[in-house]
């Protein structure tokens, strides 16, 4: 089991996985998304951290399901 | 205590205004700082797709270009370029980073809808709460 999430962890960091993309991009609409809600910078700058955690962490327990899921059926 | 002012500024100028330029229909509303953040994002991203993917990705002949064209002025002045550069060779569909590419450029046009109505909503409808959290307090 531990090998199995070791070697989803390895192939996520390697540097030909372009996954990494998605941090940069959701980083964005984050504070896009944010700044047309709010209009103090402070305000838009956590909610859009909020967000992009959110989104992040979010996407990442579905990409473990989906690797499981890939793996073992 | 006095009421809000009521901008004379046309909402619809501000829409087309933003569409032309990202961010150009804050700064068009008078507000500068959305103006040049929205502008570095939504620009940033098309360059940033179209890097990724080799200068290939924004053609009118596939279907995100839907998508593409609503980034505006960026998109549609890179798409020559983007046209001639795919026309001088095979283009790699299937490769991950063009599929990212084209994902960011689909993303900019996105979001820049998003923007363009925040910007005609508040020339549009002056009178109502503009921050969530006022409207949050209103509620």
């Amino acid at each position: 089991m531990w090998e199995v999430v070791a070697s989803f962890f390895a192939h996520l960091v390697s540097a030909d996985n372009p996954l990494w993309l998605y941090y940069p991009l959701c980083l964005v609409v984050a504070v896009v998304y944010k700044a047309t809600k709010f209009d103090d910078p402070k305000r838009i700058l956590r909610a859009a951290l909020h967000f992009f955690v959110s989104v992040t962490l979010g996407m990442f327990a579905l990409a473990i399901v989906f690797y499981l899921i890939a793996r073992f059926l | 205590m006095t009421p809000p002012e009521v901008s004379q500024r046309s909402p619809v100028a501000a829409l087309v205004l933003g569409w032309i330029l990202p961010g150009a229909g804050h700064a068009y509303a008078g507000r500068w700082g959305k103006a040049v953040l929205f502008f570095l994002c939504i620009t940033g991203l098309v360059v940033a797709g179209l890097v990724l993917a080799d200068g290939t990705n924004i053609l009118p002949r596939r279907l995100w270009y839907a998508a593409q064209v609503c980034a505006g002025g960026p998109a549609v002045a890179l798409t020559p370029v983007s046209q001639y550069v795919a026309s001088r060779g095979p283009v790699d569909w299937a490769d991950p980073f063009h599929e990212m590419g084209t994902l960011y450029t689909a993303v900019a046009g996105f979001l820049n809808l998003l923007v363009m109505m925040d910007a005609y909503t508040r020339l549009a409808y002056p009178h109502r709460p503009q921050d969530a959290a006022e409207q949050e307090e209103d509620a």
